[in-house]
């Protein structure tokens, strides 16, 4: 008889868009190494295992496993793959699911400071991903309530462009103390640049 | 090849086309086009002369264009016959070769392409594969990097009697590689350009590693691969030398290759899946062991035999189990890989296969067909009366029936395999097919829907794919309404729109129309020629204004049986959700209709036994139906 419907990951990953040949995968490995990611990022990042991980129902696993999130849809992977598997459409659905499961991203995220917080929305505006948005608190300001802004995990990238924006340094990445070590990660690595340059 | 050449009963004709292929089996006739070589072959003595008297240079396909021939050429030197041949798309007419022949006179320019006809008994298929072209895949830079080669040019390169007396030389500079990559999998099981696995490329890759090892033990060779598949006899115990050698096996398919500018160097980039890690390696040279596709002209030679392709383009055999080596035309027969990729041990047993089904045709002075051929009623063809019509030959996916003006259609029983759409089609009733006439289908048809034929499913079943759905439905203990009443006929084909009305005239609740899936009908076209009535009768029923759903048509293959249980559900739930007296009210007001379109099949001769056999069947059936009620 046919294949019954169930709750397996890969039953319900089928049903979003992009993600019909999730099953295709036969484990090559093009993916991986046509990944920028991968490469230049994190070497722990892989979307081939991640796929293994889905056919073999390994729920706890691929919802906290990085890959889903730090995926930048590039879709390199999508060209290069003899399956023709839409990979990040199905690293995309993995992070849905994960995020509907109730799990955070295990990625460093933009953390608001709600003391110093004045709601202006720059950082609403610049957030390339929408991850932002300004919420209402019950503090009373000039006879409204105060606005503050909420930064929702599952879509932060943690790209740091609302933490250069903000005015009053109440947005930053949550294992970064303060910006002058990001600006100091920012200098050297200029200066390793530089010296490749001169090279 | 020599064997061949010298044997008394083989006649081999090279530089030869086939044009048209006439007749049916052990009678074919067949129309060759001989080229015009502009040399006389029965002149000729191979002596090399006029090629080496030839100025002009092109490339020699046969060294896959790594070296030159001359215009005046043989592809190669053990070729056969050794006759040469003058390139007339090359050829500058300095006419050099006519002094260098001298005395011989083989040479002549005033040759044109030459006609035959030849009578033919039975004809073999072997036109083999062609290779995938890789400069499509832009990631390995075949044809911009000099050292990205293909498998077919290492087969040249590592040949002793190819352009480099078998020395392997890189392309770029000319010294020998110190490390190879071989790369499987180049455009074979890769859904972007050809699904299929190409059969043969892994054995191939390891022999010619073990090659290249076996004359170099110095070069460092490594195959990258997604699956080693080594299914035949000695097949795992020759990769198990290979690895024995130190050739690396490295689990991974690449997805770049990057070339060093200064040393033209080659960097394969791939995952090695079993360690899960980035593998960049560097390599002097990379092979690419391409897919193998079917050759290009497969349409024309299709077109030109009557015989189908299965999806891809290969030759679609008779059946793919018990007659592998059959086309769907008698006396037609596939060796190697035309039929499907093959290595040489399988291709040759097809080769024998097919020689010996074919030696079975010409030793015989009679040949047994199937006896459910159509026959003609020659008074009732309106062609015999002048008119035009030639349906059925339209029908007729063997081109069996042959229209004359002013005579009655004619079928050449030979050509006819008894698919029976030429009988579906006829609008005026000429045609039956023996053992399935209109009288026995509707025979069946009146004993199955005898009592309360509108709770019954009424399915047509084609005899090779549905019925053996239906069966396996049935073994696999699959449960379906036991409603259903089907019977069989050949093909799609030949579900009559008639009887179809006639099955409602009868009062059936729902129709079930089913045939094959359309790549694997067994009478090449039948279930197209199935398909087009089946619209036509969906639309017509639309009309009539039939509850959607009583009227169903699915292609259901003979591994189906799942597809065939829920197919049968699905209509009983149709029947469930319409209330019985308004079931019954509208069979009653499509009565009428029915029996108008349906009232012209009453006139075939014969039909009246159908009534017989109908209250002879129902006894049988009632007594079966009380034994296993008890």
């Amino acid at each position: 008889m046919e294949h019954e419907k169930g709750s397996a990951l890969r039953d319900l990953l089928i049903e979003l868009p992009g993600c019909e040949k999730v099953d295709m995968c036969f484990s090559c490995g093009t993916c991986v190494s046509r990944c920028p990611i991968q490469q230049k990022v994190e070497p722990a990042y892989n979307p081939r295992r991640l796929l293994k991980m889905v056919a073999s129902d390994m729920k706890q696993e691929s919802f906290s496993s990085i890959t889903p999130y730090l995926c930048s849809a590039c879709d390199l992977c999508y060209t290069a793959c003899p399956q023709e598997i839409h990979i990040s459409a199905v690293l995309n659905g993995v992070k849905q699911l994960a995020i509907e499961t109730g799990f955070t991203t295990p990625l460093k995220t933009a953390k608001v400071d709600a003391q110093t917080c004045v709601g202006c929305g720059f950082c609403e505006k610049v957030c390339p991903y929408q991850a932002i948005t300004l919420k209402e608190t019950n503090v009373p300001l000039r006879g409204k309530n105060l606005l503050i802004a909420e930064v929702d995990a599952g879509k932060c990238m943690a790209c740091g462009t609302c933490s250069s924006i903000c005015r009053s340094n109440s947005i930053e990445l949550q294992d970064r103390e303060n910006s002058e070590e990001v600006l100091d990660s920012i200098w050297s690595w200029f200066e390793t640049a530089e010296k490749g340059i001169e090279k | 090849m020599v064997d061949a050449a010298r044997h008394p009963n083989i006649d081999v004709r090279t530089y030869t086309n086939v044009e048209r292929v006439e007749g049916y089996v052990g009678n074919f006739k067949v129309q060759l086009r001989e080229k015009a070589r502009y040399v006389r072959a029965d002149r000729c003595n191979g002596c090399g002369e006029c090629s080496k008297a030839c100025p002009i240079e092109v490339p020699n396909y046969f060294e896959m264009n790594l070296a030159p021939r001359k215009a005046a050429y043989v592809p190669m030197n053990q070729a056969i016959p050794l006759r040469y041949t003058i390139d007339e798309d090359a050829c500058i007419h300095c006419y050099k070769c006519v002094d260098a022949c001298g005395s011989l006179e083989a040479i002549d320019f005033s040759q044109e392409d030459k006609f035959v006809w030849e009578d033919i008994g039975s004809i073999i298929v072997a036109t083999g594969f062609n290779h995938f072209d890789p400069s499509v895949i832009p990631e390995y830079g075949y044809s911009r990097y000099p050292n990205v080669i293909t498998a077919m040019e290492m087969e040249r390169l590592n040949n002793s009697a190819g352009p480099t007396t078998g020395n392997l030389i890189r392309p770029s500079d000319g010294k020998n590689p110190e490390r190879l990559a071989i790369i499987n999998c180049v455009g074979s099981r890769d859904k972007r350009f050809n699904p299929w696995c190409s059969n043969f490329c892994c054995m191939y890759a390891i022999k010619n590693a073990v090659l290249l090892k076996q004359a170099n033990p110095a070069l460092e060779i490594s195959i990258y691969y997604m699956d080693i598949r080594t299914p035949s006899k000695g097949y795992e115990e020759f990769y198990d030398r290979a690895r024995s050698m130190g050739i690396r096996f490295i689990q991974g398919r690449p997805s770049l290759i990057t070339e060093d500018p200064q040393t033209k160097n080659l960097f394969v980039h791939s995952e090695d899946i079993t360690l899960g890690k980035i593998s960049e390696l560097e390599y002097d040279m990379v092979m690419l062991n391409q897919a193998a596709v079917p050759q290009p002209d497969v349409d024309t030679v299709s077109s030109v035999l009557n015989i189908t392709q299965s999806p891809g383009g290969w030759f679609m055999e008779y059946h793919p189990k018990l007659r592998p080596v059959d086309s769907p035309t008698d006396g037609i027969f596939l060796a190697g890989a035309c039929q499907g990729l093959k290595d040489i041990p399988s291709s040759v047993s097809s080769g024998l296969a097919t020689a010996s089904r074919a030696s079975r045709i010409l030793h015989s002075d009679e040949w047994e067909i199937e006896p459910i051929i159509a026959q003609v009623w020659e008074d009732r063809c309106v062609m015999a009366d002048g008119k035009i019509c030639g349906v059925c030959s339209r029908a007729c996916p063997y081109g069996a029936i042959i229209i004359e003006e002013g005579k009655a259609a004619s079928i050449t029983v030979a050509k006819c395999h008894g698919c029976g759409g030429c009988v579906a089609e006829c609008p005026h009733n000429a045609i039956t097919q023996m053992h399935f006439t209109d009288a026995q289908v509707l025979a069946q048809m009146r004993a199955l829907l005898a009592e309360k034929p509108e709770e019954k499913i009424f399915a047509f079943r084609c005899h090779w794919c549905s019925y053996g759905g239906a069966d396996l439905a049935g073994t696999s203990h699959f449960d379906y309404s036991a409603n259903e009443r089907g019977i069989r006929v050949m093909c799609s084909a030949r579900m009559d729109p008639d009887l179809i009305y006639e099955a409602y005239r009868l009062g059936a609740g729902a129709v079930l129309y089913s045939g094959c899936h359309p790549q694997d009908c067994h009478y090449i076209t039948g279930q197209k020629v199935g398909a087009t009535r089946a619209d036509r009768l969906q639309k017509i029923f639309e009309k009539l204004e039939m509850t959607p759903g009583r009227f169903r048509v699915e292609w259901i293959s003979a591994a189906e049986g799942d597809k065939y249980a829920r197919v049968i559900n699905e209509l009983q739930n149709v029947i469930d959700s319409i209330p019985h007296d308004q079931l019954m009210q509208e069979i009653e007001r499509l009565r009428p209709e029915m029996e108008k379109r349906s009232r012209r099949m009453y006139e075939i001769p014969g039909i009246a036994k159908a009534v017989e056999y109908s209250d002879e069947m129902k006894r049988v059936i009632t007594a079966k139906e009380v034994k296993s009620g008890a």
